[in-house]
């Protein structure tokens, strides 16, 4: 009997185009093995170097953020409340005020009354064994330490109300975009009010009101009570005006996929409404809202900045690096590095979170147009 | 006013009217305009006697007015702009030094008669007078702005409730005050006492006491400003943003109200100190109401020299502490607070611009006696805490936004945390600071707070600031609501005292001793103050910081 190998079969390879040669090279490797969209996502994420080093500076600021106590206690020994008006500190073995007295004299000269030099302790650049790396403030208190609390502060108010507003914008877009009719219409009419404030505005008027008496709501079942210093303040503040920036082209997406054959599919087999929402729909949706994320803290960070930094947002004595900025400014032409500080690790964050966030809207669908404007 | 003052009077006028002309004849128009108009009065202590117009003198100031009504102002900002607006039956000397406190009629011919037990004061109004809309002003109008001043719960009722028949009124705020007695014909004004004060021309010369026209709306009128009898009125007001004062058409200046220097006042509000001092040295602005960033004002001094003043007005800077709100009641905790804050640290904050104090009255007082109750001592706090069984108690330390206020509450928010208690900060606009802790409602425990005087006289500080017989449930001034009965005898008996003999002063320095042993206050400073202006600005002749309302706008002039 005759039988057929797969070396017999095998024709003689030069005698082939190109193209065969490699099919028949792929039919020798075996079956292609899946790969899911995420996957096929994380990898052209990890070939853009960009976006990767770019998370990697974000992640740097937070971890020295989160470490914020750590340098407090064994760096600079001091926490960020602390006043050190009359302290002094050895810089490069020299004793130096952290606030000179300053005060007036006499002129023995003129017979005039003149005023002392005011010295605020400069940046000691760790020649003072860690503490006062960035000079003190007006009350004596440590600004590296500040700038690590005040990063924590902004990160957290950044994250957890970018977490909130992107909940919030999928759970309303959802209805609107699933049920349309009067649903969509309220919700849409809704984000439209909130929409037509300036956002910046907006955050102030609320933020400013709230800042001074709190939230104490009783809703009957439980009660929100928050005092006006309250970081939750800021944070809901935050995230309620940009809801409709993120909810609104969700439920354009949202609308799309509704008329989509699975949506009908699911609906064909009975499947309840918030069903179909939430595991056909939202799964959809989830890349965007991934990269709205992203996208959305860079944004909340700076907003939470401007906010603080305009007295609307975190209350003294509480750091935040736009209070810092704020504190700053009066002595912008002596110790620039007050205001300049922070506001450079305002920007780097910022910028570095949306160029992972463009990264990551390319690694996921590279014919997304997501972006957030104002 | 004296012979010696009249001739030099019109020597004066001869000489302006001269060189007047001589100027008109080489310039030929435009440019300044140095007028003819009536020479004010000589004074003793600084302040040019001609009249030197320009067209508008403009100001930054640190925070809007708390209010812009006579009634109800109640701030150094409020006082400084409305004095020269809102003249009262009395006034004082636009002088520099302590001549500046010297009583002389304003809207009054003279200076009150009064009786020979101290209860009665007759005035006269002076004839012509009119308000900037052309009413005239009655005799009348002065009671009916007292009476306004119960309708509308101004901070300033506790002056007025020695007036026979004031303490009924204050309770229903209706009928009259029988006290008060004023004939429009003849301008005659008898105020009658219960009591002999020996502050109250000082009241009349407050500007609460000033007339305003019968009818004025029992409310805040800073947005529909009140017609003005001074020198000027206010022409446009933005609150927190500007106000403009104009001369008022209507004013006609005397010897003890002069004619004025600024056809126009601008006062906008720049809330940052650095920003403001940056528009006064680019000449964007005249004058700098603000303190100077501690940090530059040596740099100023040195390349600003003669455009720099420093004075130091009659002031205290303090911690209130409410001794109605937990745990301030307790004795031990405010005298913890006063144990635990460092005074000398407190003066740094000021970039030393201060003397560290633990009295009441200012060093300047006759009545002063320095005392050292409370030497810093961290550990006796932290015990004293402990006793009144106070740690861990929440505590909210109140202030402005303003850097003189947030840096010394900041730091006292420290300190409490440093001796047991669990502190936060407060910060409220400074434009609605004081009202807001001067409202019972509000129950603020502690806070910052300052006082710089009315009139040179320790009523102004005990009876306004410390006596429990004067506490209000709005517009408070007695901030810790300090209330001892012992201590409100002993102003009550001391406010009938004429005349500040030495046996009086001396119980005066008792009765500041006697409060801060129970810790009414935790005073911290008396501060030295910056006028600073641009270089347009003659700070030679022209300037006259008075002792009560500080830089008096009305007589400045340009070089």
């Amino acid at each position: 009997m005759a039988t057929e190998t797969r070396d017999s079969t095998r024709a003689d390879v030069s005698d082939l185009s190109l193209d065969t040669a490699a099919v028949l090279a792929e039919e020798e490797r075996g079956p292609i093995e899946g790969r899911s969209p995420w996957y096929l996502a994380w990898r052209r994420l990890r070939r853009n170097y960009v976006a990767l080093f770019s998370l990697f500076v974000f992640l740097l600021i937070v971890a020295a953020c989160v470490l914020a106590p750590v340098y407090a206690d064994r760096v600079a020994h001091t926490n960020p409340y602390t006043n050190h008006v009359t302290d002094t500190v050895k810089v490069s073995g020299k004793k130096v005020s952290v606030i000179s007295a300053g005060g007036t004299f006499t002129d023995p000269k003129t017979g005039e009354l003149r005023v002392k030099a005011v010295n605020i302790l400069g940046p000691t650049w760790w020649h003072a064994g860690g503490r006062f790396v960035l000079g003190a403030d007006e009350n004596g208190r440590d600004n590296a330490v500040r700038l690590l609390y005040g990063g924590r502060n902004s990160l957290m108010i950044g994250v957890g109300s970018a977490l909130i507003c992107v909940i919030l914008a999928v759970f309303f877009s959802l209805l609107a975009g699933y049920y349309g009719g009067t649903v969509d219409w309220i919700i849409t009419r809704a984000y439209d009010l909130i929409w037509a404030f300036p956002v910046i505005l907006l955050a102030i008027a609320i933020g400013a009101a709230l800042a001074i008496g709190g939230i104490d709501w009783n809703l009957g079942l439980f009660r929100i009570k928050l005092a006006g210093e309250s970081l939750w303040i800021p944070t809901i503040v935050i995230s309620y005006v940009l809801v409709p920036y993120i909810g609104r082209p969700l439920r354009g997406q949202i609308l799309s996929l509704r008329e989509k054959e699975f949506v009908e599919a699911a609906i064909a087999q009975g499947a309840g409404s918030f069903r179909i929402m939430f595991t056909e729909i939202l799964p959809n949706i989830a890349s965007s809202v991934l990269v709205f994320f992203a996208l959305i803290v860079a944004n909340n960070i700076l907003l939470e900045a401007a906010l603080s930094f305009l007295g609307a947002g975190v209350q003294p004595p509480n750091p935040s690096w736009g209070t810092l900025i704020s504190d700053g400014q009066i002595r912008i032409l002596t110790a620039p590095w007050l205001t300049v500080v922070p506001g450079l690790a305002i920007v780097l964050t910022a910028v570095s979170l949306n160029i992972f966030g463009d990264g990551l809207r390319d690694a996921l669908d590279p014919r997304a147009k997501v972006k957030i404007e104002h | 006013m004296t012979r010696r003052d009249r001739s030099t009077l019109v020597v004066s006028v001869a000489a302006l009217t001269i060189g007047v002309a001589l100027l008109a004849a080489a310039c030929g128009g435009g440019g300044n305009k140095s007028s003819a108009s009536t020479a004010g009065a000589t004074g003793a202590g600084g302040g040019s006697t001609e009249q030197k117009t320009f067209p508008n003198f403009r100001i930054v100031y640190d925070t809007g007015t708390d209010y812009l009504d006579p009634g109800l102002s109640y701030t150094v900002q409020g006082w400084e702009t409305m004095w020269n607006v809102y003249l009262s039956l009395l006034g004082y000397k636009h002088v520099a030094g302590p001549d500046g406190a010297t009583l002389v009629p304003a809207l009054a011919q003279d200076l009150p008669d009064i009786s020979a037990d101290g209860k009665t004061y007759k005035l006269k109004l002076r004839t012509g007078l009119k308000y900037s809309d052309g009413k005239a002003v009655k005799a009348s109008d002065f009671k009916y702005a007292i009476k306004r001043l119960f309708q509308i719960d101004s901070p300033g009722v506790g002056f007025f409730t020695n007036i026979a028949g004031a303490e009924q009124f204050s309770k229903t705020k209706k009928g009259d005050i029988s006290g008060i007695t004023a004939n429009d014909q003849t301008g005659d004004i008898t105020i009658k006492l219960v009591k002999p004060q020996g502050d109250f021309q000082n009241i009349l010369a407050t500007i609460f006491a000033a007339p305003v026209p019968t009818g004025t709306p029992p409310k805040d009128q800073s947005t529909t400003p009140i017609p003005s009898t001074g020198p000027y009125m206010i022409q446009s007001y933005k609150p927190n943003r500007q106000f403009v004062l104009a001369r008022n058409p209507n004013f006609k200046s005397t010897d003890d109200v002069p004619a004025t220097n600024p056809d126009k006042i601008t006062v906008k509000i720049v809330e940052d100190d650095a920003a403001a001092l940056q528009q006064v040295i680019n000449g964007q602005a005249d004058y700098d109401f603000h303190p100077i960033p501690v940090d530059r004002l040596a740099d100023v001094q040195q390349k600003y020299g003669d455009q720099l003043k420093i004075y130091t007005p009659a002031n205290t800077y303090y911690f209130f502490m409410n001794t109605r709100q937990a745990p301030f009641d307790k004795l031990q905790v405010r005298q913890a607070v006063n144990y635990a804050i460092d005074r000398n640290a407190l003066v740094r904050l000021y970039g030393g611009l201060a003397t560290p104090t633990e009295n009441i009255l200012p060093p300047t007082y006759p009545q002063y006696k320095k005392h050292n109750l409370y030497p810093h001592d961290l550990a006796k706090a932290k015990q004293l805490i402990n006793q009144a069984g106070a740690k861990g108690v929440a505590v909210t330390v109140w202030t402005s936004n303003r850097d003189t206020a947030k840096k010394p509450a900041a730091y006292l928010q420290d300190v409490l945390n440093q001796i047991g208690l669990k502190a936060k900060l407060k910060v409220i606009d400074a434009s609605i600071y004081w009202t807001t802790i001067g409202n019972q409602a509000t129950k603020a425990q502690v806070g910052f707070a300052d006082w710089f005087q009315d009139y040179p006289h320790p009523l102004d500080w005990f009876d306004v600031l410390l006596n429990g017989d004067r506490i209000t449930q709005t517009h408070n001034n007695n901030y810790s609501n300090f209330n001892d009965a012992a201590v409100n005898s002993t102003i009550g008996k001391l406010k009938t005292e004429a005349d500040l003999t030495d046996s009086v002063n001396q119980q005066w320095a008792t009765l500041d001793n006697t409060i801060m042993k129970k810790a009414g206050w935790a005073p911290y400073v008396n501060r030295q103050f910056t006028d600073f202006f641009s270089s347009k600005i003659n700070t030679g002749d022209c300037y006259i910081n008075h002792v009560l309302y500080q830089f008096d706008f009305s007589r400045i002039c340009m070089k």
